[in-house]
């Protein structure tokens, strides 16, 4: 499974409305899907499945909107994350 | 009333008085240039440290611009950049030149924009605010969150600062104001409290006093919000002023990695640090068990409980969990602050806060503190937070009037560093400021001189005549292991045809597969509810993790988190008549 699927499936799980189909493209935020508070949660499991370190302080509502923009994110801030 | 003047407890200082500064900009131009004042820690490969020399040329340029946008003394300059170095450096040098500034919260991913918008432009507007300073990085879509209001100009700063080789010298009376910061609360509903240079040098003598700060060995962590008195005061001004190397790292990094504190710690032999109460809890569950070792926490000499009721359960969960990680027995300590006294009003020393058991039906019926055998049945333990600093009063109080020793009742306090009004609120001053004592709306009460805080007037249920503290309910339900981290927020509910509140709780669940036999938990936790506190509970509502509101400072938001509930139950609210609650 992609990275990406894997974050459909967690999202998916989040926000437990059966009858919404999640995919990339899905506003979740700004469509009120989720709510920010889940969005450490959110922005931890994006760290693990991109093993980067992602500064949070450079992150703003509107780079967590999609999970595309969530990849995309990862790629513009995350660092490669040491072990630990 | 009781009056403590000097706690006996208070040895000779190891800092020389920082009463021999006028103000605090002479304080920091007092300090040795070549002392590392502020370390960023960003991440495991990428620190940043000033020294107070480097430090002060920053501060010096950022006054510069400042005085180039047309500041000048006692003009109010709203800051909103993110947690670090500039936003410090800027905070100084408007003080530099006679200005007065506020941080107010940065824009992080976490917040609602619209909610964010009407906070920002209440609080900035009540300030009369004469600039309001961004950084260069500020997110270009939340720039129309930053409303101005007539007269008032946005400034940029710059990230490098250029040289600056002198600043006008510009004469700062200590009872000129140093600064305005918030009292906690909802963003929008904020009070700016409004300090001299003196109150704050006062304050930060009795401090530096009953810590025996030493600068020679103290250091200071920190992930506390600088718009917050524990994260401005305790871990900023007090250090600046004390000359005292300090490590920050950012509130929403910290929520992200909280482990990463032990880890700071351990690299930097940090002696000191405050937390408010939930951290102990987060802290100690979120670290994964098997690094638990790994840190070294023997340098800390004082990490303080702060800005919440104290838990003895959550203090003990730190420690033991720590203990294998050489945290000192008795290095957990307590304190009561407030923006009001600029910071604290009492700090617990030596071997760590005292611990009472008192009777439950006592104090819940009566308000009242009778001593109970440790570890009785139905006895409450309350955890002090300590002696009151010198020249601070307290009064016990109920509806103005003072209480006999050993009954609970709203805190009083007067103080010489107590501020002298919220800033362009006349209306909420009176209301705050009575005959120079400032209704705290905290509930307390003081044993052996030792300030036991129990909670927030406003928070408190009265089920039947019985007084219930909302955090005694949540400490029970968070103890059921399907419960998410301590995450429980108990409300009281009015219900008309009894006349009377009930009591409804709201609990994360760690996963949602919980939430399939929701009835067996529900069962326990009714039980446990009714053995502990003799109250049942009307209705628990189990929710997926993250469900429960928390404020920007990662407390649970209890009014926010009330709101939530009622506007996905609305049936509770059915009686729109009921009394406020």
């Amino acid at each position: 499974m992609t990275e990406s699927q894997q974050m459909i499936e967690h999202v998916a799980k989040l926000i437990r409305k059966p009858n919404v189909t999640i995919d990339e493209n899905t506003p979740l935020v700004s469509s009120g899907l989720i709510d920010s508070m889940s969005l450490v949660d959110l922005l931890i499991k994006l760290e693990d499945l991109t093993h980067m370190r992602i500064p949070a302080g450079k992150v703003q509502p509107k780079d967590m909107d999609t999970i595309a923009k969530m990849f995309a994110t990862a790629q513009r801030v995350g660092k490669p994350r040491p072990n630990r | 009333m009781t009056q403590n003047t000097l706690d006996p407890l208070c040895s000779p200082l190891k800092w020389p008085s920082v009463k021999v500064f006028h103000n605090l900009v002479e304080a920091l131009a007092g300090a040795p240039l070549d002392r590392p004042f502020i370390t960023h820690w960003i991440d495991e490969d990428e620190q940043e440290t000033v020294t107070f020399g480097q430090f002060r040329q920053r501060a010096r340029a950022h006054g510069f611009e400042l005085r180039k946008s047309g500041v000048t003394a006692g003009d109010r300059v709203v800051l909103i950049m993110p947690q670090g170095i500039p936003a410090m450096a800027a905070f100084a040098g408007a003080m530099m030149i006679g200005a007065v500034p506020a941080f107010l919260a940065y824009p992080n991913f976490k917040i609602e924009p619209a909610k964010y918008r009407s906070g920002l432009l209440g609080v900035t507007a009540n300030l009369g605010a004469k600039i309001v300073v961004i950084d260069e990085e500020f997110p270009e879509e939340m720039l129309d969150c930053v409303t101005l209001t007539e007269g008032q100009k946005l400034v940029r700063l710059s990230a490098t600062t250029p040289d600056v080789a002198t600043l006008p010298e510009v004469k700062i009376p200590s009872e000129a104001l140093a600064f305005i910061q918030h009292s906690a609360g909802t963003t929008g509903l904020q009070k700016g409290v409004a300090l001299t240079h003196e109150a704050v040098l006062t304050q930060l003598e009795h401090m530096a006093g009953a810590l025996q700060i030493d600068s020679a060995s103290d250091r200071i962590y920190s992930w506390l919000p600088l718009y917050h008195d524990m994260g401005l005061i305790a871990c900023f001004v007090l250090p600046m002023v004390c000359h005292l190397p300090i490590v920050i790292q950012s509130p929403i990094d910290w929520v992200m990695h909280p482990d990463a504190m032990l880890q700071i710690i351990t690299e930097h032999r940090c002696t000191l640090a405050w937390l408010p109460n939930f951290a102990f809890q987060f802290v100690s569950r979120r670290t994964p068990t098997d690094t638990k070792t790994h840190y070294d926490l023997s340098s800390l000499r004082a990490l303080i409980n702060c800005s919440e009721p104290v838990r003895s359960s959550s203090m003990d969960e730190f420690q033991n969990t720590f203990a294998p990680a050489g945290l000192k027995p008795g290095a957990l300590q307590s304190s009561y602050a407030m923006a009001e006294n600029v910071f604290a009003v009492t700090q617990s020393q030596n071997n760590g806060p005292a611990r009472i058991w008192a009777n439950g039906p006592a104090f819940r019926s009566q308000h009242r503190i009778i001593r109970a055998e440790p570890g009785a049945s139905d006895a409450i333990c309350f955890t002090s937070s300590g002696r009151l600093l010198p020249h601070q009063l307290i009064r016990i109080a109920e509806d103005g009037a003072d209480l006999q020793p050993s009954y609970v009742g709203e805190i009083l306090l007067k103080s010489d560093c107590l501020f002298r009004g919220y800033y362009n609120r006349p209306d909420l001053t009176r209301a705050a400021l009575v005959d120079g004592w400032y209704h705290t709306g905290d509930l307390g009460f003081l044993l052996d001189n030792e300030l036991y805080v129990v909670g927030r007037k406003k928070d408190l249920l009265i089920i039947g005549g019985e007084n219930i503290y909302p955090q005694d309910i949540e400490e029970i339900v968070a103890a059921h292991p399907a419960i998410h981290d301590g995450r429980a927020v108990a409300l009281g509910v009015y219900n008309p045809e009894i006349g009377t509140e009930e009591i409804v709780v709201v609990a994360e669940v760690n996963n949602e597969k919980l939430l399939a036999n929701h009835d067996e938990i529900e069962q326990a936790i009714r039980s446990q509810v009714v053995a502990g506190l003799g109250v049942a509970v009307k209705q628990i509502f189990f929710k997926p993790p993250k469900w429960i509101v928390k404020s920007t400072a990662g407390k649970a938001a209890r009014s926010a988190t009330r709101d939530k509930l009622l506007r996905e139950h609305p049936e509770l609210n059915s009686d729109k008549s009921g009394p406020p609650s």
